[in-house]
């Protein structure tokens, strides 16, 4: 993308700040951002879809590594499923296989298991999803590919605007959890948060911020 | 209309059917809605409380972990004190768990009444000289704050058992003696104002929630009813005071 381009997009909202751009600027280990705009397939809960407009409108420049890009949302078709999963699988590959690493924001689980069909197409073999809930697997060897499932639903009650549990996760344990994840992370979902608008609301968004934030790193991380 | 919708409007409290105490089998629970209000005060709000307790476990899905019938709220009208505990005193005689959502301490006073010799676990942060008084021990989970001198008295005399709110939320949770069967009333006063903010009472340093519900369901007790009073929900915008009845409340089922 020309720098001409870049100046025309720079006011766009962008997750974390960073440039926009396309598939066709994807180079080998850049992190590409995705938006995952469906939350009715999968433990469906409205709204979360909009997680990844809340982050993009709240994001602040400067958080993310320097190669990260946001290529805006996968196309969807909540309505007929088998048409939306094939579509977001094939996307997903098609971002996977520039090298890149990517990260889905937003939406229900039916992203992460789109984002895991792609992934096994990508690497040819299963690619087991770790997820910062339920501890490390010591078990990966460094090159392992996985993918890092961060369900924003573990968080402990306090830190959401309408909470569901009360036990849970905080963000920083959370964040913690990111960094320790074994193996070659090739891609991440970060999903499961309605966002609300009051003042708690935006307690959560930013938790939800620094969560992204630190998936950003540890997918710029690769292997450890 | 979403299937959250739909469930609001046909199923009461956690999923449960509506229905009438003659449906209830032997081994179940009774859920009844006791909206008595506080008498003074200026947090009032607790006779909101059962409908917005069957909204929220609507709402989040939360079923039971056991089976029963949602008897609909009791009718305020009358002496409903009395046409408490005959209804209380029903569900016991048939082996059905009454678990009755108050409402204000009102409530709780009048399950007592119906079932005057089983020991009490009370959580709550003030010590009451009535509750004390009855035949059977009580334990008495979350105190905080200076306590009643007499009450004291008879705690100490008595060799009750006893926990202050601080006591718990550092891990001291152990009770030396637990009575195999018992009434459970969990004041919703006994939490943290700063936790969760849906209560009648002001407890400054009081219990977390999650402590709440981790000392009730680690209570090996055999609940013969259980009673839930003092939560105020439209004092407290997010639900949290909500979410920590529904969650003991589910604690206590699953393992008591």
């Amino acid at each position: 993308m020309g720098d001409a381009a870049h100046i025309q997009f720079d006011t766009i909202p962008s997750f974390l700040g960073v440039p926009v751009g396309d598939l066709e600027d994807l180079v080998p280990d850049q992190i590409a951002m995705v938006g995952y705009f469906c939350d009715n397939l999968d433990r469906p809960a409205a709204g979360q879809r909009y997680l990844a407009r809340q982050l993009r409108y709240a994001s602040q420049s400067g958080k993310a590594p320097a190669n990260a890009i946001d290529l805006g949302d996968v196309n969807v078709f909540p309505l007929e499923p088998d048409k939306h999963f094939s579509a977001v699988i094939a996307q997903c590959g098609a971002v996977l296989e520039t090298g890149a690493r990517m990260v889905l924001v937003g939406g229900d689980s039916s992203g992460l298991k789109a984002l895991g069909f792609a992934g096994q197409k990508i690497t040819g073999a299963n690619v087991p999803v770790v997820s910062v809930a339920e501890g490390i697997a010591s078990n990966l060897s460094d090159d392992q590919p996985t993918i890092l499932r961060v369900d924003l639903k573990e968080l402990a009650g306090k830190w959401m605007s309408q909470p569901r549990r009360l036990s849970g996760q905080s963000p920083t344990q959370m964040i913690a959890q990111i960094h320790a994840t074994p193996g070659c992370v090739i891609a991440a979902a970060v999903f499961g948060l309605a966002p609300a608008l009051d003042n708690r609301g935006s307690t959560e968004t930013r938790a939800a911020l620094a969560i992204l934030q630190a998936v950003t790193e540890r997918l710029e991380k690769g292997a450890p | 209309m979403s299937n959250a919708q739909k469930r609001l409007m046909i199923a009461g409290y956690g999923g449960l059917p509506f229905g009438e105490v003659s449906q209830c089998e032997a081994g179940n629970v009774g859920v009844l809605g006791v909206p008595s209000e506080v008498s003074n005060g200026p947090r009032m709000g607790a006779s909101l409380a059962p409908d917005a307790l069957r909204r929220m476990t609507g709402q989040l899905g939360a079923d039971l972990p056991v089976n029963g019938r949602d008897l609909g709220n009791l009718d305020l009208s009358g002496d409903w004190s009395d046409a408490l505990m005959q209804l209380v005193t029903q569900l016991v005689d048939n082996d059905v768990v009454p678990v009755v959502l108050g409402g204000a301490s009102d409530v709780a006073l009048a399950v007592l009444h119906a079932i005057p010799d089983l020991p009490v676990v009370a959580a709550m942060p003030m010590a009451r000289g009535d509750v004390a008084a009855r035949q059977a021990n009580t334990i008495w989970v979350g105190l905080n704050g200076a306590q009643p001198a007499d009450v004291w008295d008879q705690i100490s005399q008595r060799k009750m058992g006893w926990r202050t709110a601080r006591h718990l939320d550092e891990g001291h949770g152990e009770f030396s003696e637990s009575p195999e069967r018992a009434v459970l009333w969990i004041d919703m006063s006994v939490i943290d104002l700063g936790h969760a903010a849906g209560v009648v009472g002001l407890n400054p340093a009081g219990m977390k929630p999650e402590t709440l519900v981790a000392v009730i369901g680690a209570m090996l007790c055999s609940w013969q009813a259980i009673v839930i009073t003092g939560l105020a929900p439209a004092r407290d915008t997010r639900g949290m005071s909500e979410l920590a009845a529904i969650e003991t409340l589910n604690a206590a089922l699953r393992d008591g």
